[in-house]
């Protein structure tokens, strides 16, 4: 799809979202805002970086600045079954929960923002309800039902991700919606569509993005959670971060730091692969 | 006279407890071009949305032809709607977007290619088919939006403000292009706009609406010289009026006595009108002439000009009678009027003039 | 507008509910159904045989709330977790102004960059706090290599440690809601306020701010939601010394057994969020009337 759809999306003029140059900011300001934007992006990625450095460390200590270069803890991950089968089934999870959270993240912002105009704001909170709960409570309650109800542990550590990366896709998807000229849809329909040809050839194409950045933060949230794996893992059912932290209980060497470069390294992937689709910046309308 | 080919019967939309529109009771014959004119929230949209199948009506019948089609959906009607803002798809190129109504209708492959490429030839944009909206020009998007209406060769063609968003130049174009298009294909149209100089230069038939209510139906000839009410007097054109109240009434002719003082015999064809019924006499600006000295016969009045502007062709002038009444009176830009200056005493001759009905208390 | 938005409510309302069948069915079985059933199970009696008994008992508020221990958890929770929003709105703040007026090319970039982190995971994000601010770490090495001091600072195990890598984990959800309310403001507002004579401090304080008040809002329920229910940053960070709710509730499920109790505990939780969410849902109403 060109990338110049982005820029006529819609007929209807969209206030623009930047401003050119941060707009009433002196010279003095203006530096003082760039200082405390890079000290907090050097807070928010430092911890980040250290860990990359520090899987290249030859010892097993965890310093930083590392002594030496070694790719010893990447062997030793690779080698690793145990987690090597955790990267793997954290993987194909959270490519389910991301596709499943995304179709069902794509009908619940359908109806919100083409059904639901009268009152967006508490149904529409309702949605996001599981971004309001601890993410722990979500997952001992799913535990506990499953003492009660005869389910797969497999399927209630998949719904339990579902539900907390459904929040975030519904997000996306509203954004991308919102933005699509409710006329449109009309229009097809005038033209002879029936409602679910004019969703496919109109409505879709144009919440590519959104499902796009869907998929992507979904994908994200459901690769890095903690907490519902923590009560619904088992055995062949593990996800990395339990893995990990399993690990982390006996041990503490450079190998967490260098799995954790390559999860790094496939989160990179990602943002390249979205860059070249549709680019970034169309991505990052939440 | 033509077959009518849509009908509009007792339709009534309402949002909640406010009226949208209605009751509508409206024909459209075969070829007409109908326009829906009126001011912003009377309902013209929403007649036109109904008539579309994007809304149902609340009470009131739509019939094509001999077909009930008042609760058919909007994609088995068979009617081509251009809207506002064009609605083009912004993903889709310009052919794909004209194509898109004979894909629905699963047109062979081969014939589609023809058909959009005679469309776009024929609305004045051939060559485009390759470009995406986002690339074309307000003119064009309009182009196309029509196009995509008519390729389908719609028993109706629906028209939303199409020429709203164009400038003024351009505008004045389109709407003499749209008409000659529309003559040329014989298809009935709608037309919605709140331009009453554009509904006037290319319309059939008018509709006026106002706040949900139809004020009159009928040519732009008939609305002209005879607006049914006083909304209507005053939407159309400029007009004066002058509170009254009906002395007595022979068939169509009124004798009026005004509150100014002076006395009128007015003209209401089709009004039913008594001794005592209070009226408005409607007196057209250029229904006065101004004469330097009393004239023979006829209703004078001995006034002053008070105000006099000058607009090119035409110049209008405000006259202040004796008995204080504000006239406007507009004349042709000609050496005898150029003359007039504001304080020059004159004479202004009624040459005809209406009677509208009017509520007690002189609601528009 | 207003016309044709009704009138896709129209065309597409008739089977408006159909659309949201799918999420309500989800949530009702999958989220509202457990959750009330392990939070009823606060009011039921403890058995070391069985998970629960039946029987209703006050016993675990009793215990929860009449416990010095417990209640001390509750508070240093509380604390922490305002502590939390607090440094994260702080740092949040500028960072989401920056990036919704910036119009850097590198926009989309630096967005990515906030949250790209969070793909990695609590556990690892901790860890690299752990070679941070360890005896052995990375701040001690510095200090001790500039002179500054002579044994290692203990900064792991400290309130004060589990506050800062709470902070840096929770900071891209403070920071998504307050861009989204900051992107969306009409920049002619701000302009607006300038030809009237406001200046920049004034301007951000009359308009920008106030206006910016739901994602603040948003923001602030998100990151206090998940700092009260953490349980893996407290443990690593915070150990022994620093212990929260989240912790608590671990334990007693997975350890200790005791449901009933970790089910009063995740009440009282619950409850706290809920008078948050309430704060949030009534300002936000307010705004909006």
């Amino acid at each position: 799809m060109p990338r110049d759809v982005r820029v006529a999306t819609t007929a209807v003029e969209r206030r623009a979202p930047v401003v050119a140059a941060v707009p009433g900011t002196g010279r003095t300001g203006r530096l003082a805002l760039g200082a405390a934007v890079t000290a907090i992006y050097v807070f928010l990625l430092a911890p980040v970086a250290i860990i990359v450095f520090s899987s290249f460390n030859p010892t097993e200590a965890n310093t930083f600045p590392p002594t030496g270069l070694s790719l010893r803890w990447y062997a030793k991950f690779f080698e690793s079954a145990g987690f090597v089968a955790a990267f793997r089934f954290s993987l194909w999870l959270a490519l389910v929960a991301a596709v499943a959270a995304t179709a069902i993240g794509f009908l619940t912002a359908y109806g919100l923002v083409r059904c639901w105009r009268r009152g967006p704001g508490v149904v529409q909170s309702l949605a996001m309800l599981p971004m309001m709960v601890p993410h722990l409570l979500i997952s001992i309650s799913l535990l506990l039902a499953l003492m009660v109800v005869p389910v797969p542990e497999l399927a209630a550590l998949i719904v339990g991700h579902v539900l907390i990366c459904l929040p975030f896709a519904i997000a996306c998807i509203v954004a991308s919606l919102e933005g699509i000229d409710a006329q449109l849809e009309l229009a097809a329909l005038t033209l002879g569509a029936s409602r679910l040809r004019a969703l496919w050839e109109v409505v879709i194409p144009l919440v590519a993005p959104g499902f796009l950045s869907a998929l992507l933060f979904t994908f994200m949230v459901s690769f890095g959670d903690v907490y519902i794996a923590l009560f619904l893992s088992g055995p062949g059912r593990t996800t990395l971060p339990i893995e990990i932290f399993a690990y982390m209980q006996w041990e503490s060497t450079p190998v967490v730091a260098a799995i954790t470069t390559v999860q790094i390294l496939l989160i990179i992937g990602l943002g390249l692969v979205i860059e070249r689709l549709v680019g970034l910046r169309n991505i990052m309308r939440v | 006279m033509a077959k009518t080919i849509l009908e509009l019967q007792g339709v009534v939309k309402r949002y909640g407890a406010t009226l949208g529109v209605g009751p509508v009771d409206v024909d459209v014959r075969e070829g007409e071009f109908l326009t829906l004119l009126g001011p912003s929230g009377c309902g013209k949209t929403t007649t036109l949305h109904v008539v579309a199948g994007l809304l149902f009506p609340d009470q009131g019948r739509v019939v094509l032809g001999a077909r009930d089609i008042t609760r058919l959906d909007p994609q088995n009607r068979d009617m081509g709607l251009v809207f506002q803002n064009y609605a083009l798809f912004p993903h889709k190129t310009v052919f794909d977007n004209v194509a898109f109504g004979l894909r629905m209708r699963r047109t062979p492959r081969a014939e589609i290619a023809g058909r959009v490429r005679r469309v776009l030839d024929m609305v004045g944009l051939p060559g485009v088919e390759a470009r995406l909206p986002g690339q074309l020009s307000g003119g064009q998007r309009q182009r196309v939006a029509l196009a995509r209406a008519l390729v389908i060769e719609p028993t109706v063609l629906l028209l939303d403000e199409p020429l709203s968003n164009l400038d003024a130049v351009l505008r004045k174009r389109m709407r003499l292009d749209l008409r000659e298009l529309q003559q040329h294909l014989g298809i009935a149209t709608i037309f919605v706009t709140h331009d009453q100089d554009e509904a006037f230069e290319i319309s059939d038939r008018v509709v006026l609406l106002n706040r949900g209510r139809v004020e009159q139906v009928g040519t732009p000839e008939e609305l002209y010289d005879d607006p049914a009410t006083r909304f209507a007097a005053e939407f159309i054109g400029e007009t004066n009026l002058i509170e009254g109240v009906v002395a007595a009434a022979a068939g169509a002719i009124v004798t009026v006595d005004t509150s100014v003082g002076a006395r009128y015999e007015a003209f209401a064809p089709g009004r039913s009108l008594r001794g005592g019924d209070p009226v408005y006499v409607m007196i057209r600006p250029e229904r006065i002439d101004l004469v330097p000295e009393r004239p023979a016969g006829g209703v004078a009045m001995p006034a002053t000009v008070s105000k006099r502007v000058f607009a090119g062709d035409v110049i209008t002038f405000e006259l202040r009678t004796e008995h204080g009444l504000l006239l406007r009176c507009s004349k042709p830009s000609v050496a005898e009027y150029r003359a007039l200056a504001p304080g020059a005493p004159v004479w202004a001759v009624v040459r005809d003039c209406r009677a509208l009905p009017r509520d007690g208390d002189g609601e528009a | 507008m207003a016309t044709e938005r009704r009138e896709v409510v129209e065309a597409g309302g008739r089977s408006g509910r159909l659309w949201l069948a799918p999420i309500a069915l989800l949530y009702l079985i999958a989220l509202i159904a457990p959750i009330s059933f392990f939070l009823v199970m606060s009011v039921f009696r403890y058995s070391a045989l069985e998970l629960w008994v039946p029987t209703v008992t006050g016993e675990n508020f009793a215990r929860l709330l009449g416990d010095a221990y417990h209640r001390a958890i509750i508070v240093r929770t509380l604390k922490i977790a305002l502590l939390t929003t607090i440094g994260c709105l702080a740092l949040g703040y500028p960072l989401a102004w920056y990036l919704a007026r910036t119009a850097s090319a590198w926009r989309g970039l630096l967005m990515f960059l906030v949250i790209a982190p969070l793909m990695t995971g609590v556990i690892v994000r901790t860890y690299g706090w752990i070679v941070l601010l360890g005896s052995e770490g990375t701040i001690n090495t510095i200090l001790r290599g500039l002179g500054l001091v002579d044994r290692p600072l203990k900064i792991l195990h400290t309130e004060l440690a589990v506050l800062i890598a709470l902070v840096h984990i929770l900071l891209p959800y403070m920071v998504f809601p307050l861009f989204a309310a900051l992107a969306g403001q009409d920049p002619d507002l701000e302009r607006a306020a300038h030809t009237l004579g406001a200046g920049r401090a004034r301007t951000f304080l009359e308009v920008t701010l106030p206006l910016s008040r739901p994602g603040i809002l948003m923001g602030s329920a998100l990151v206090f939601t998940l700092t009260a229910g953490a349980v893996v940053t407290p443990a690593l960070m915070g150990g022994k010394d620093v212990r929260m709710l989240g912790q608590t509730i671990y334990e007693l499920t997975m350890s200790t057994l005791n449901w009933p109790l970790a089910s009063a505990v995740a009440f009282v939780l619950v409850l706290c969020q809920f008078a948050i969410l309430l704060v949030y849902f009534r300002s936000g109403r307010r705004r909006a009337a």
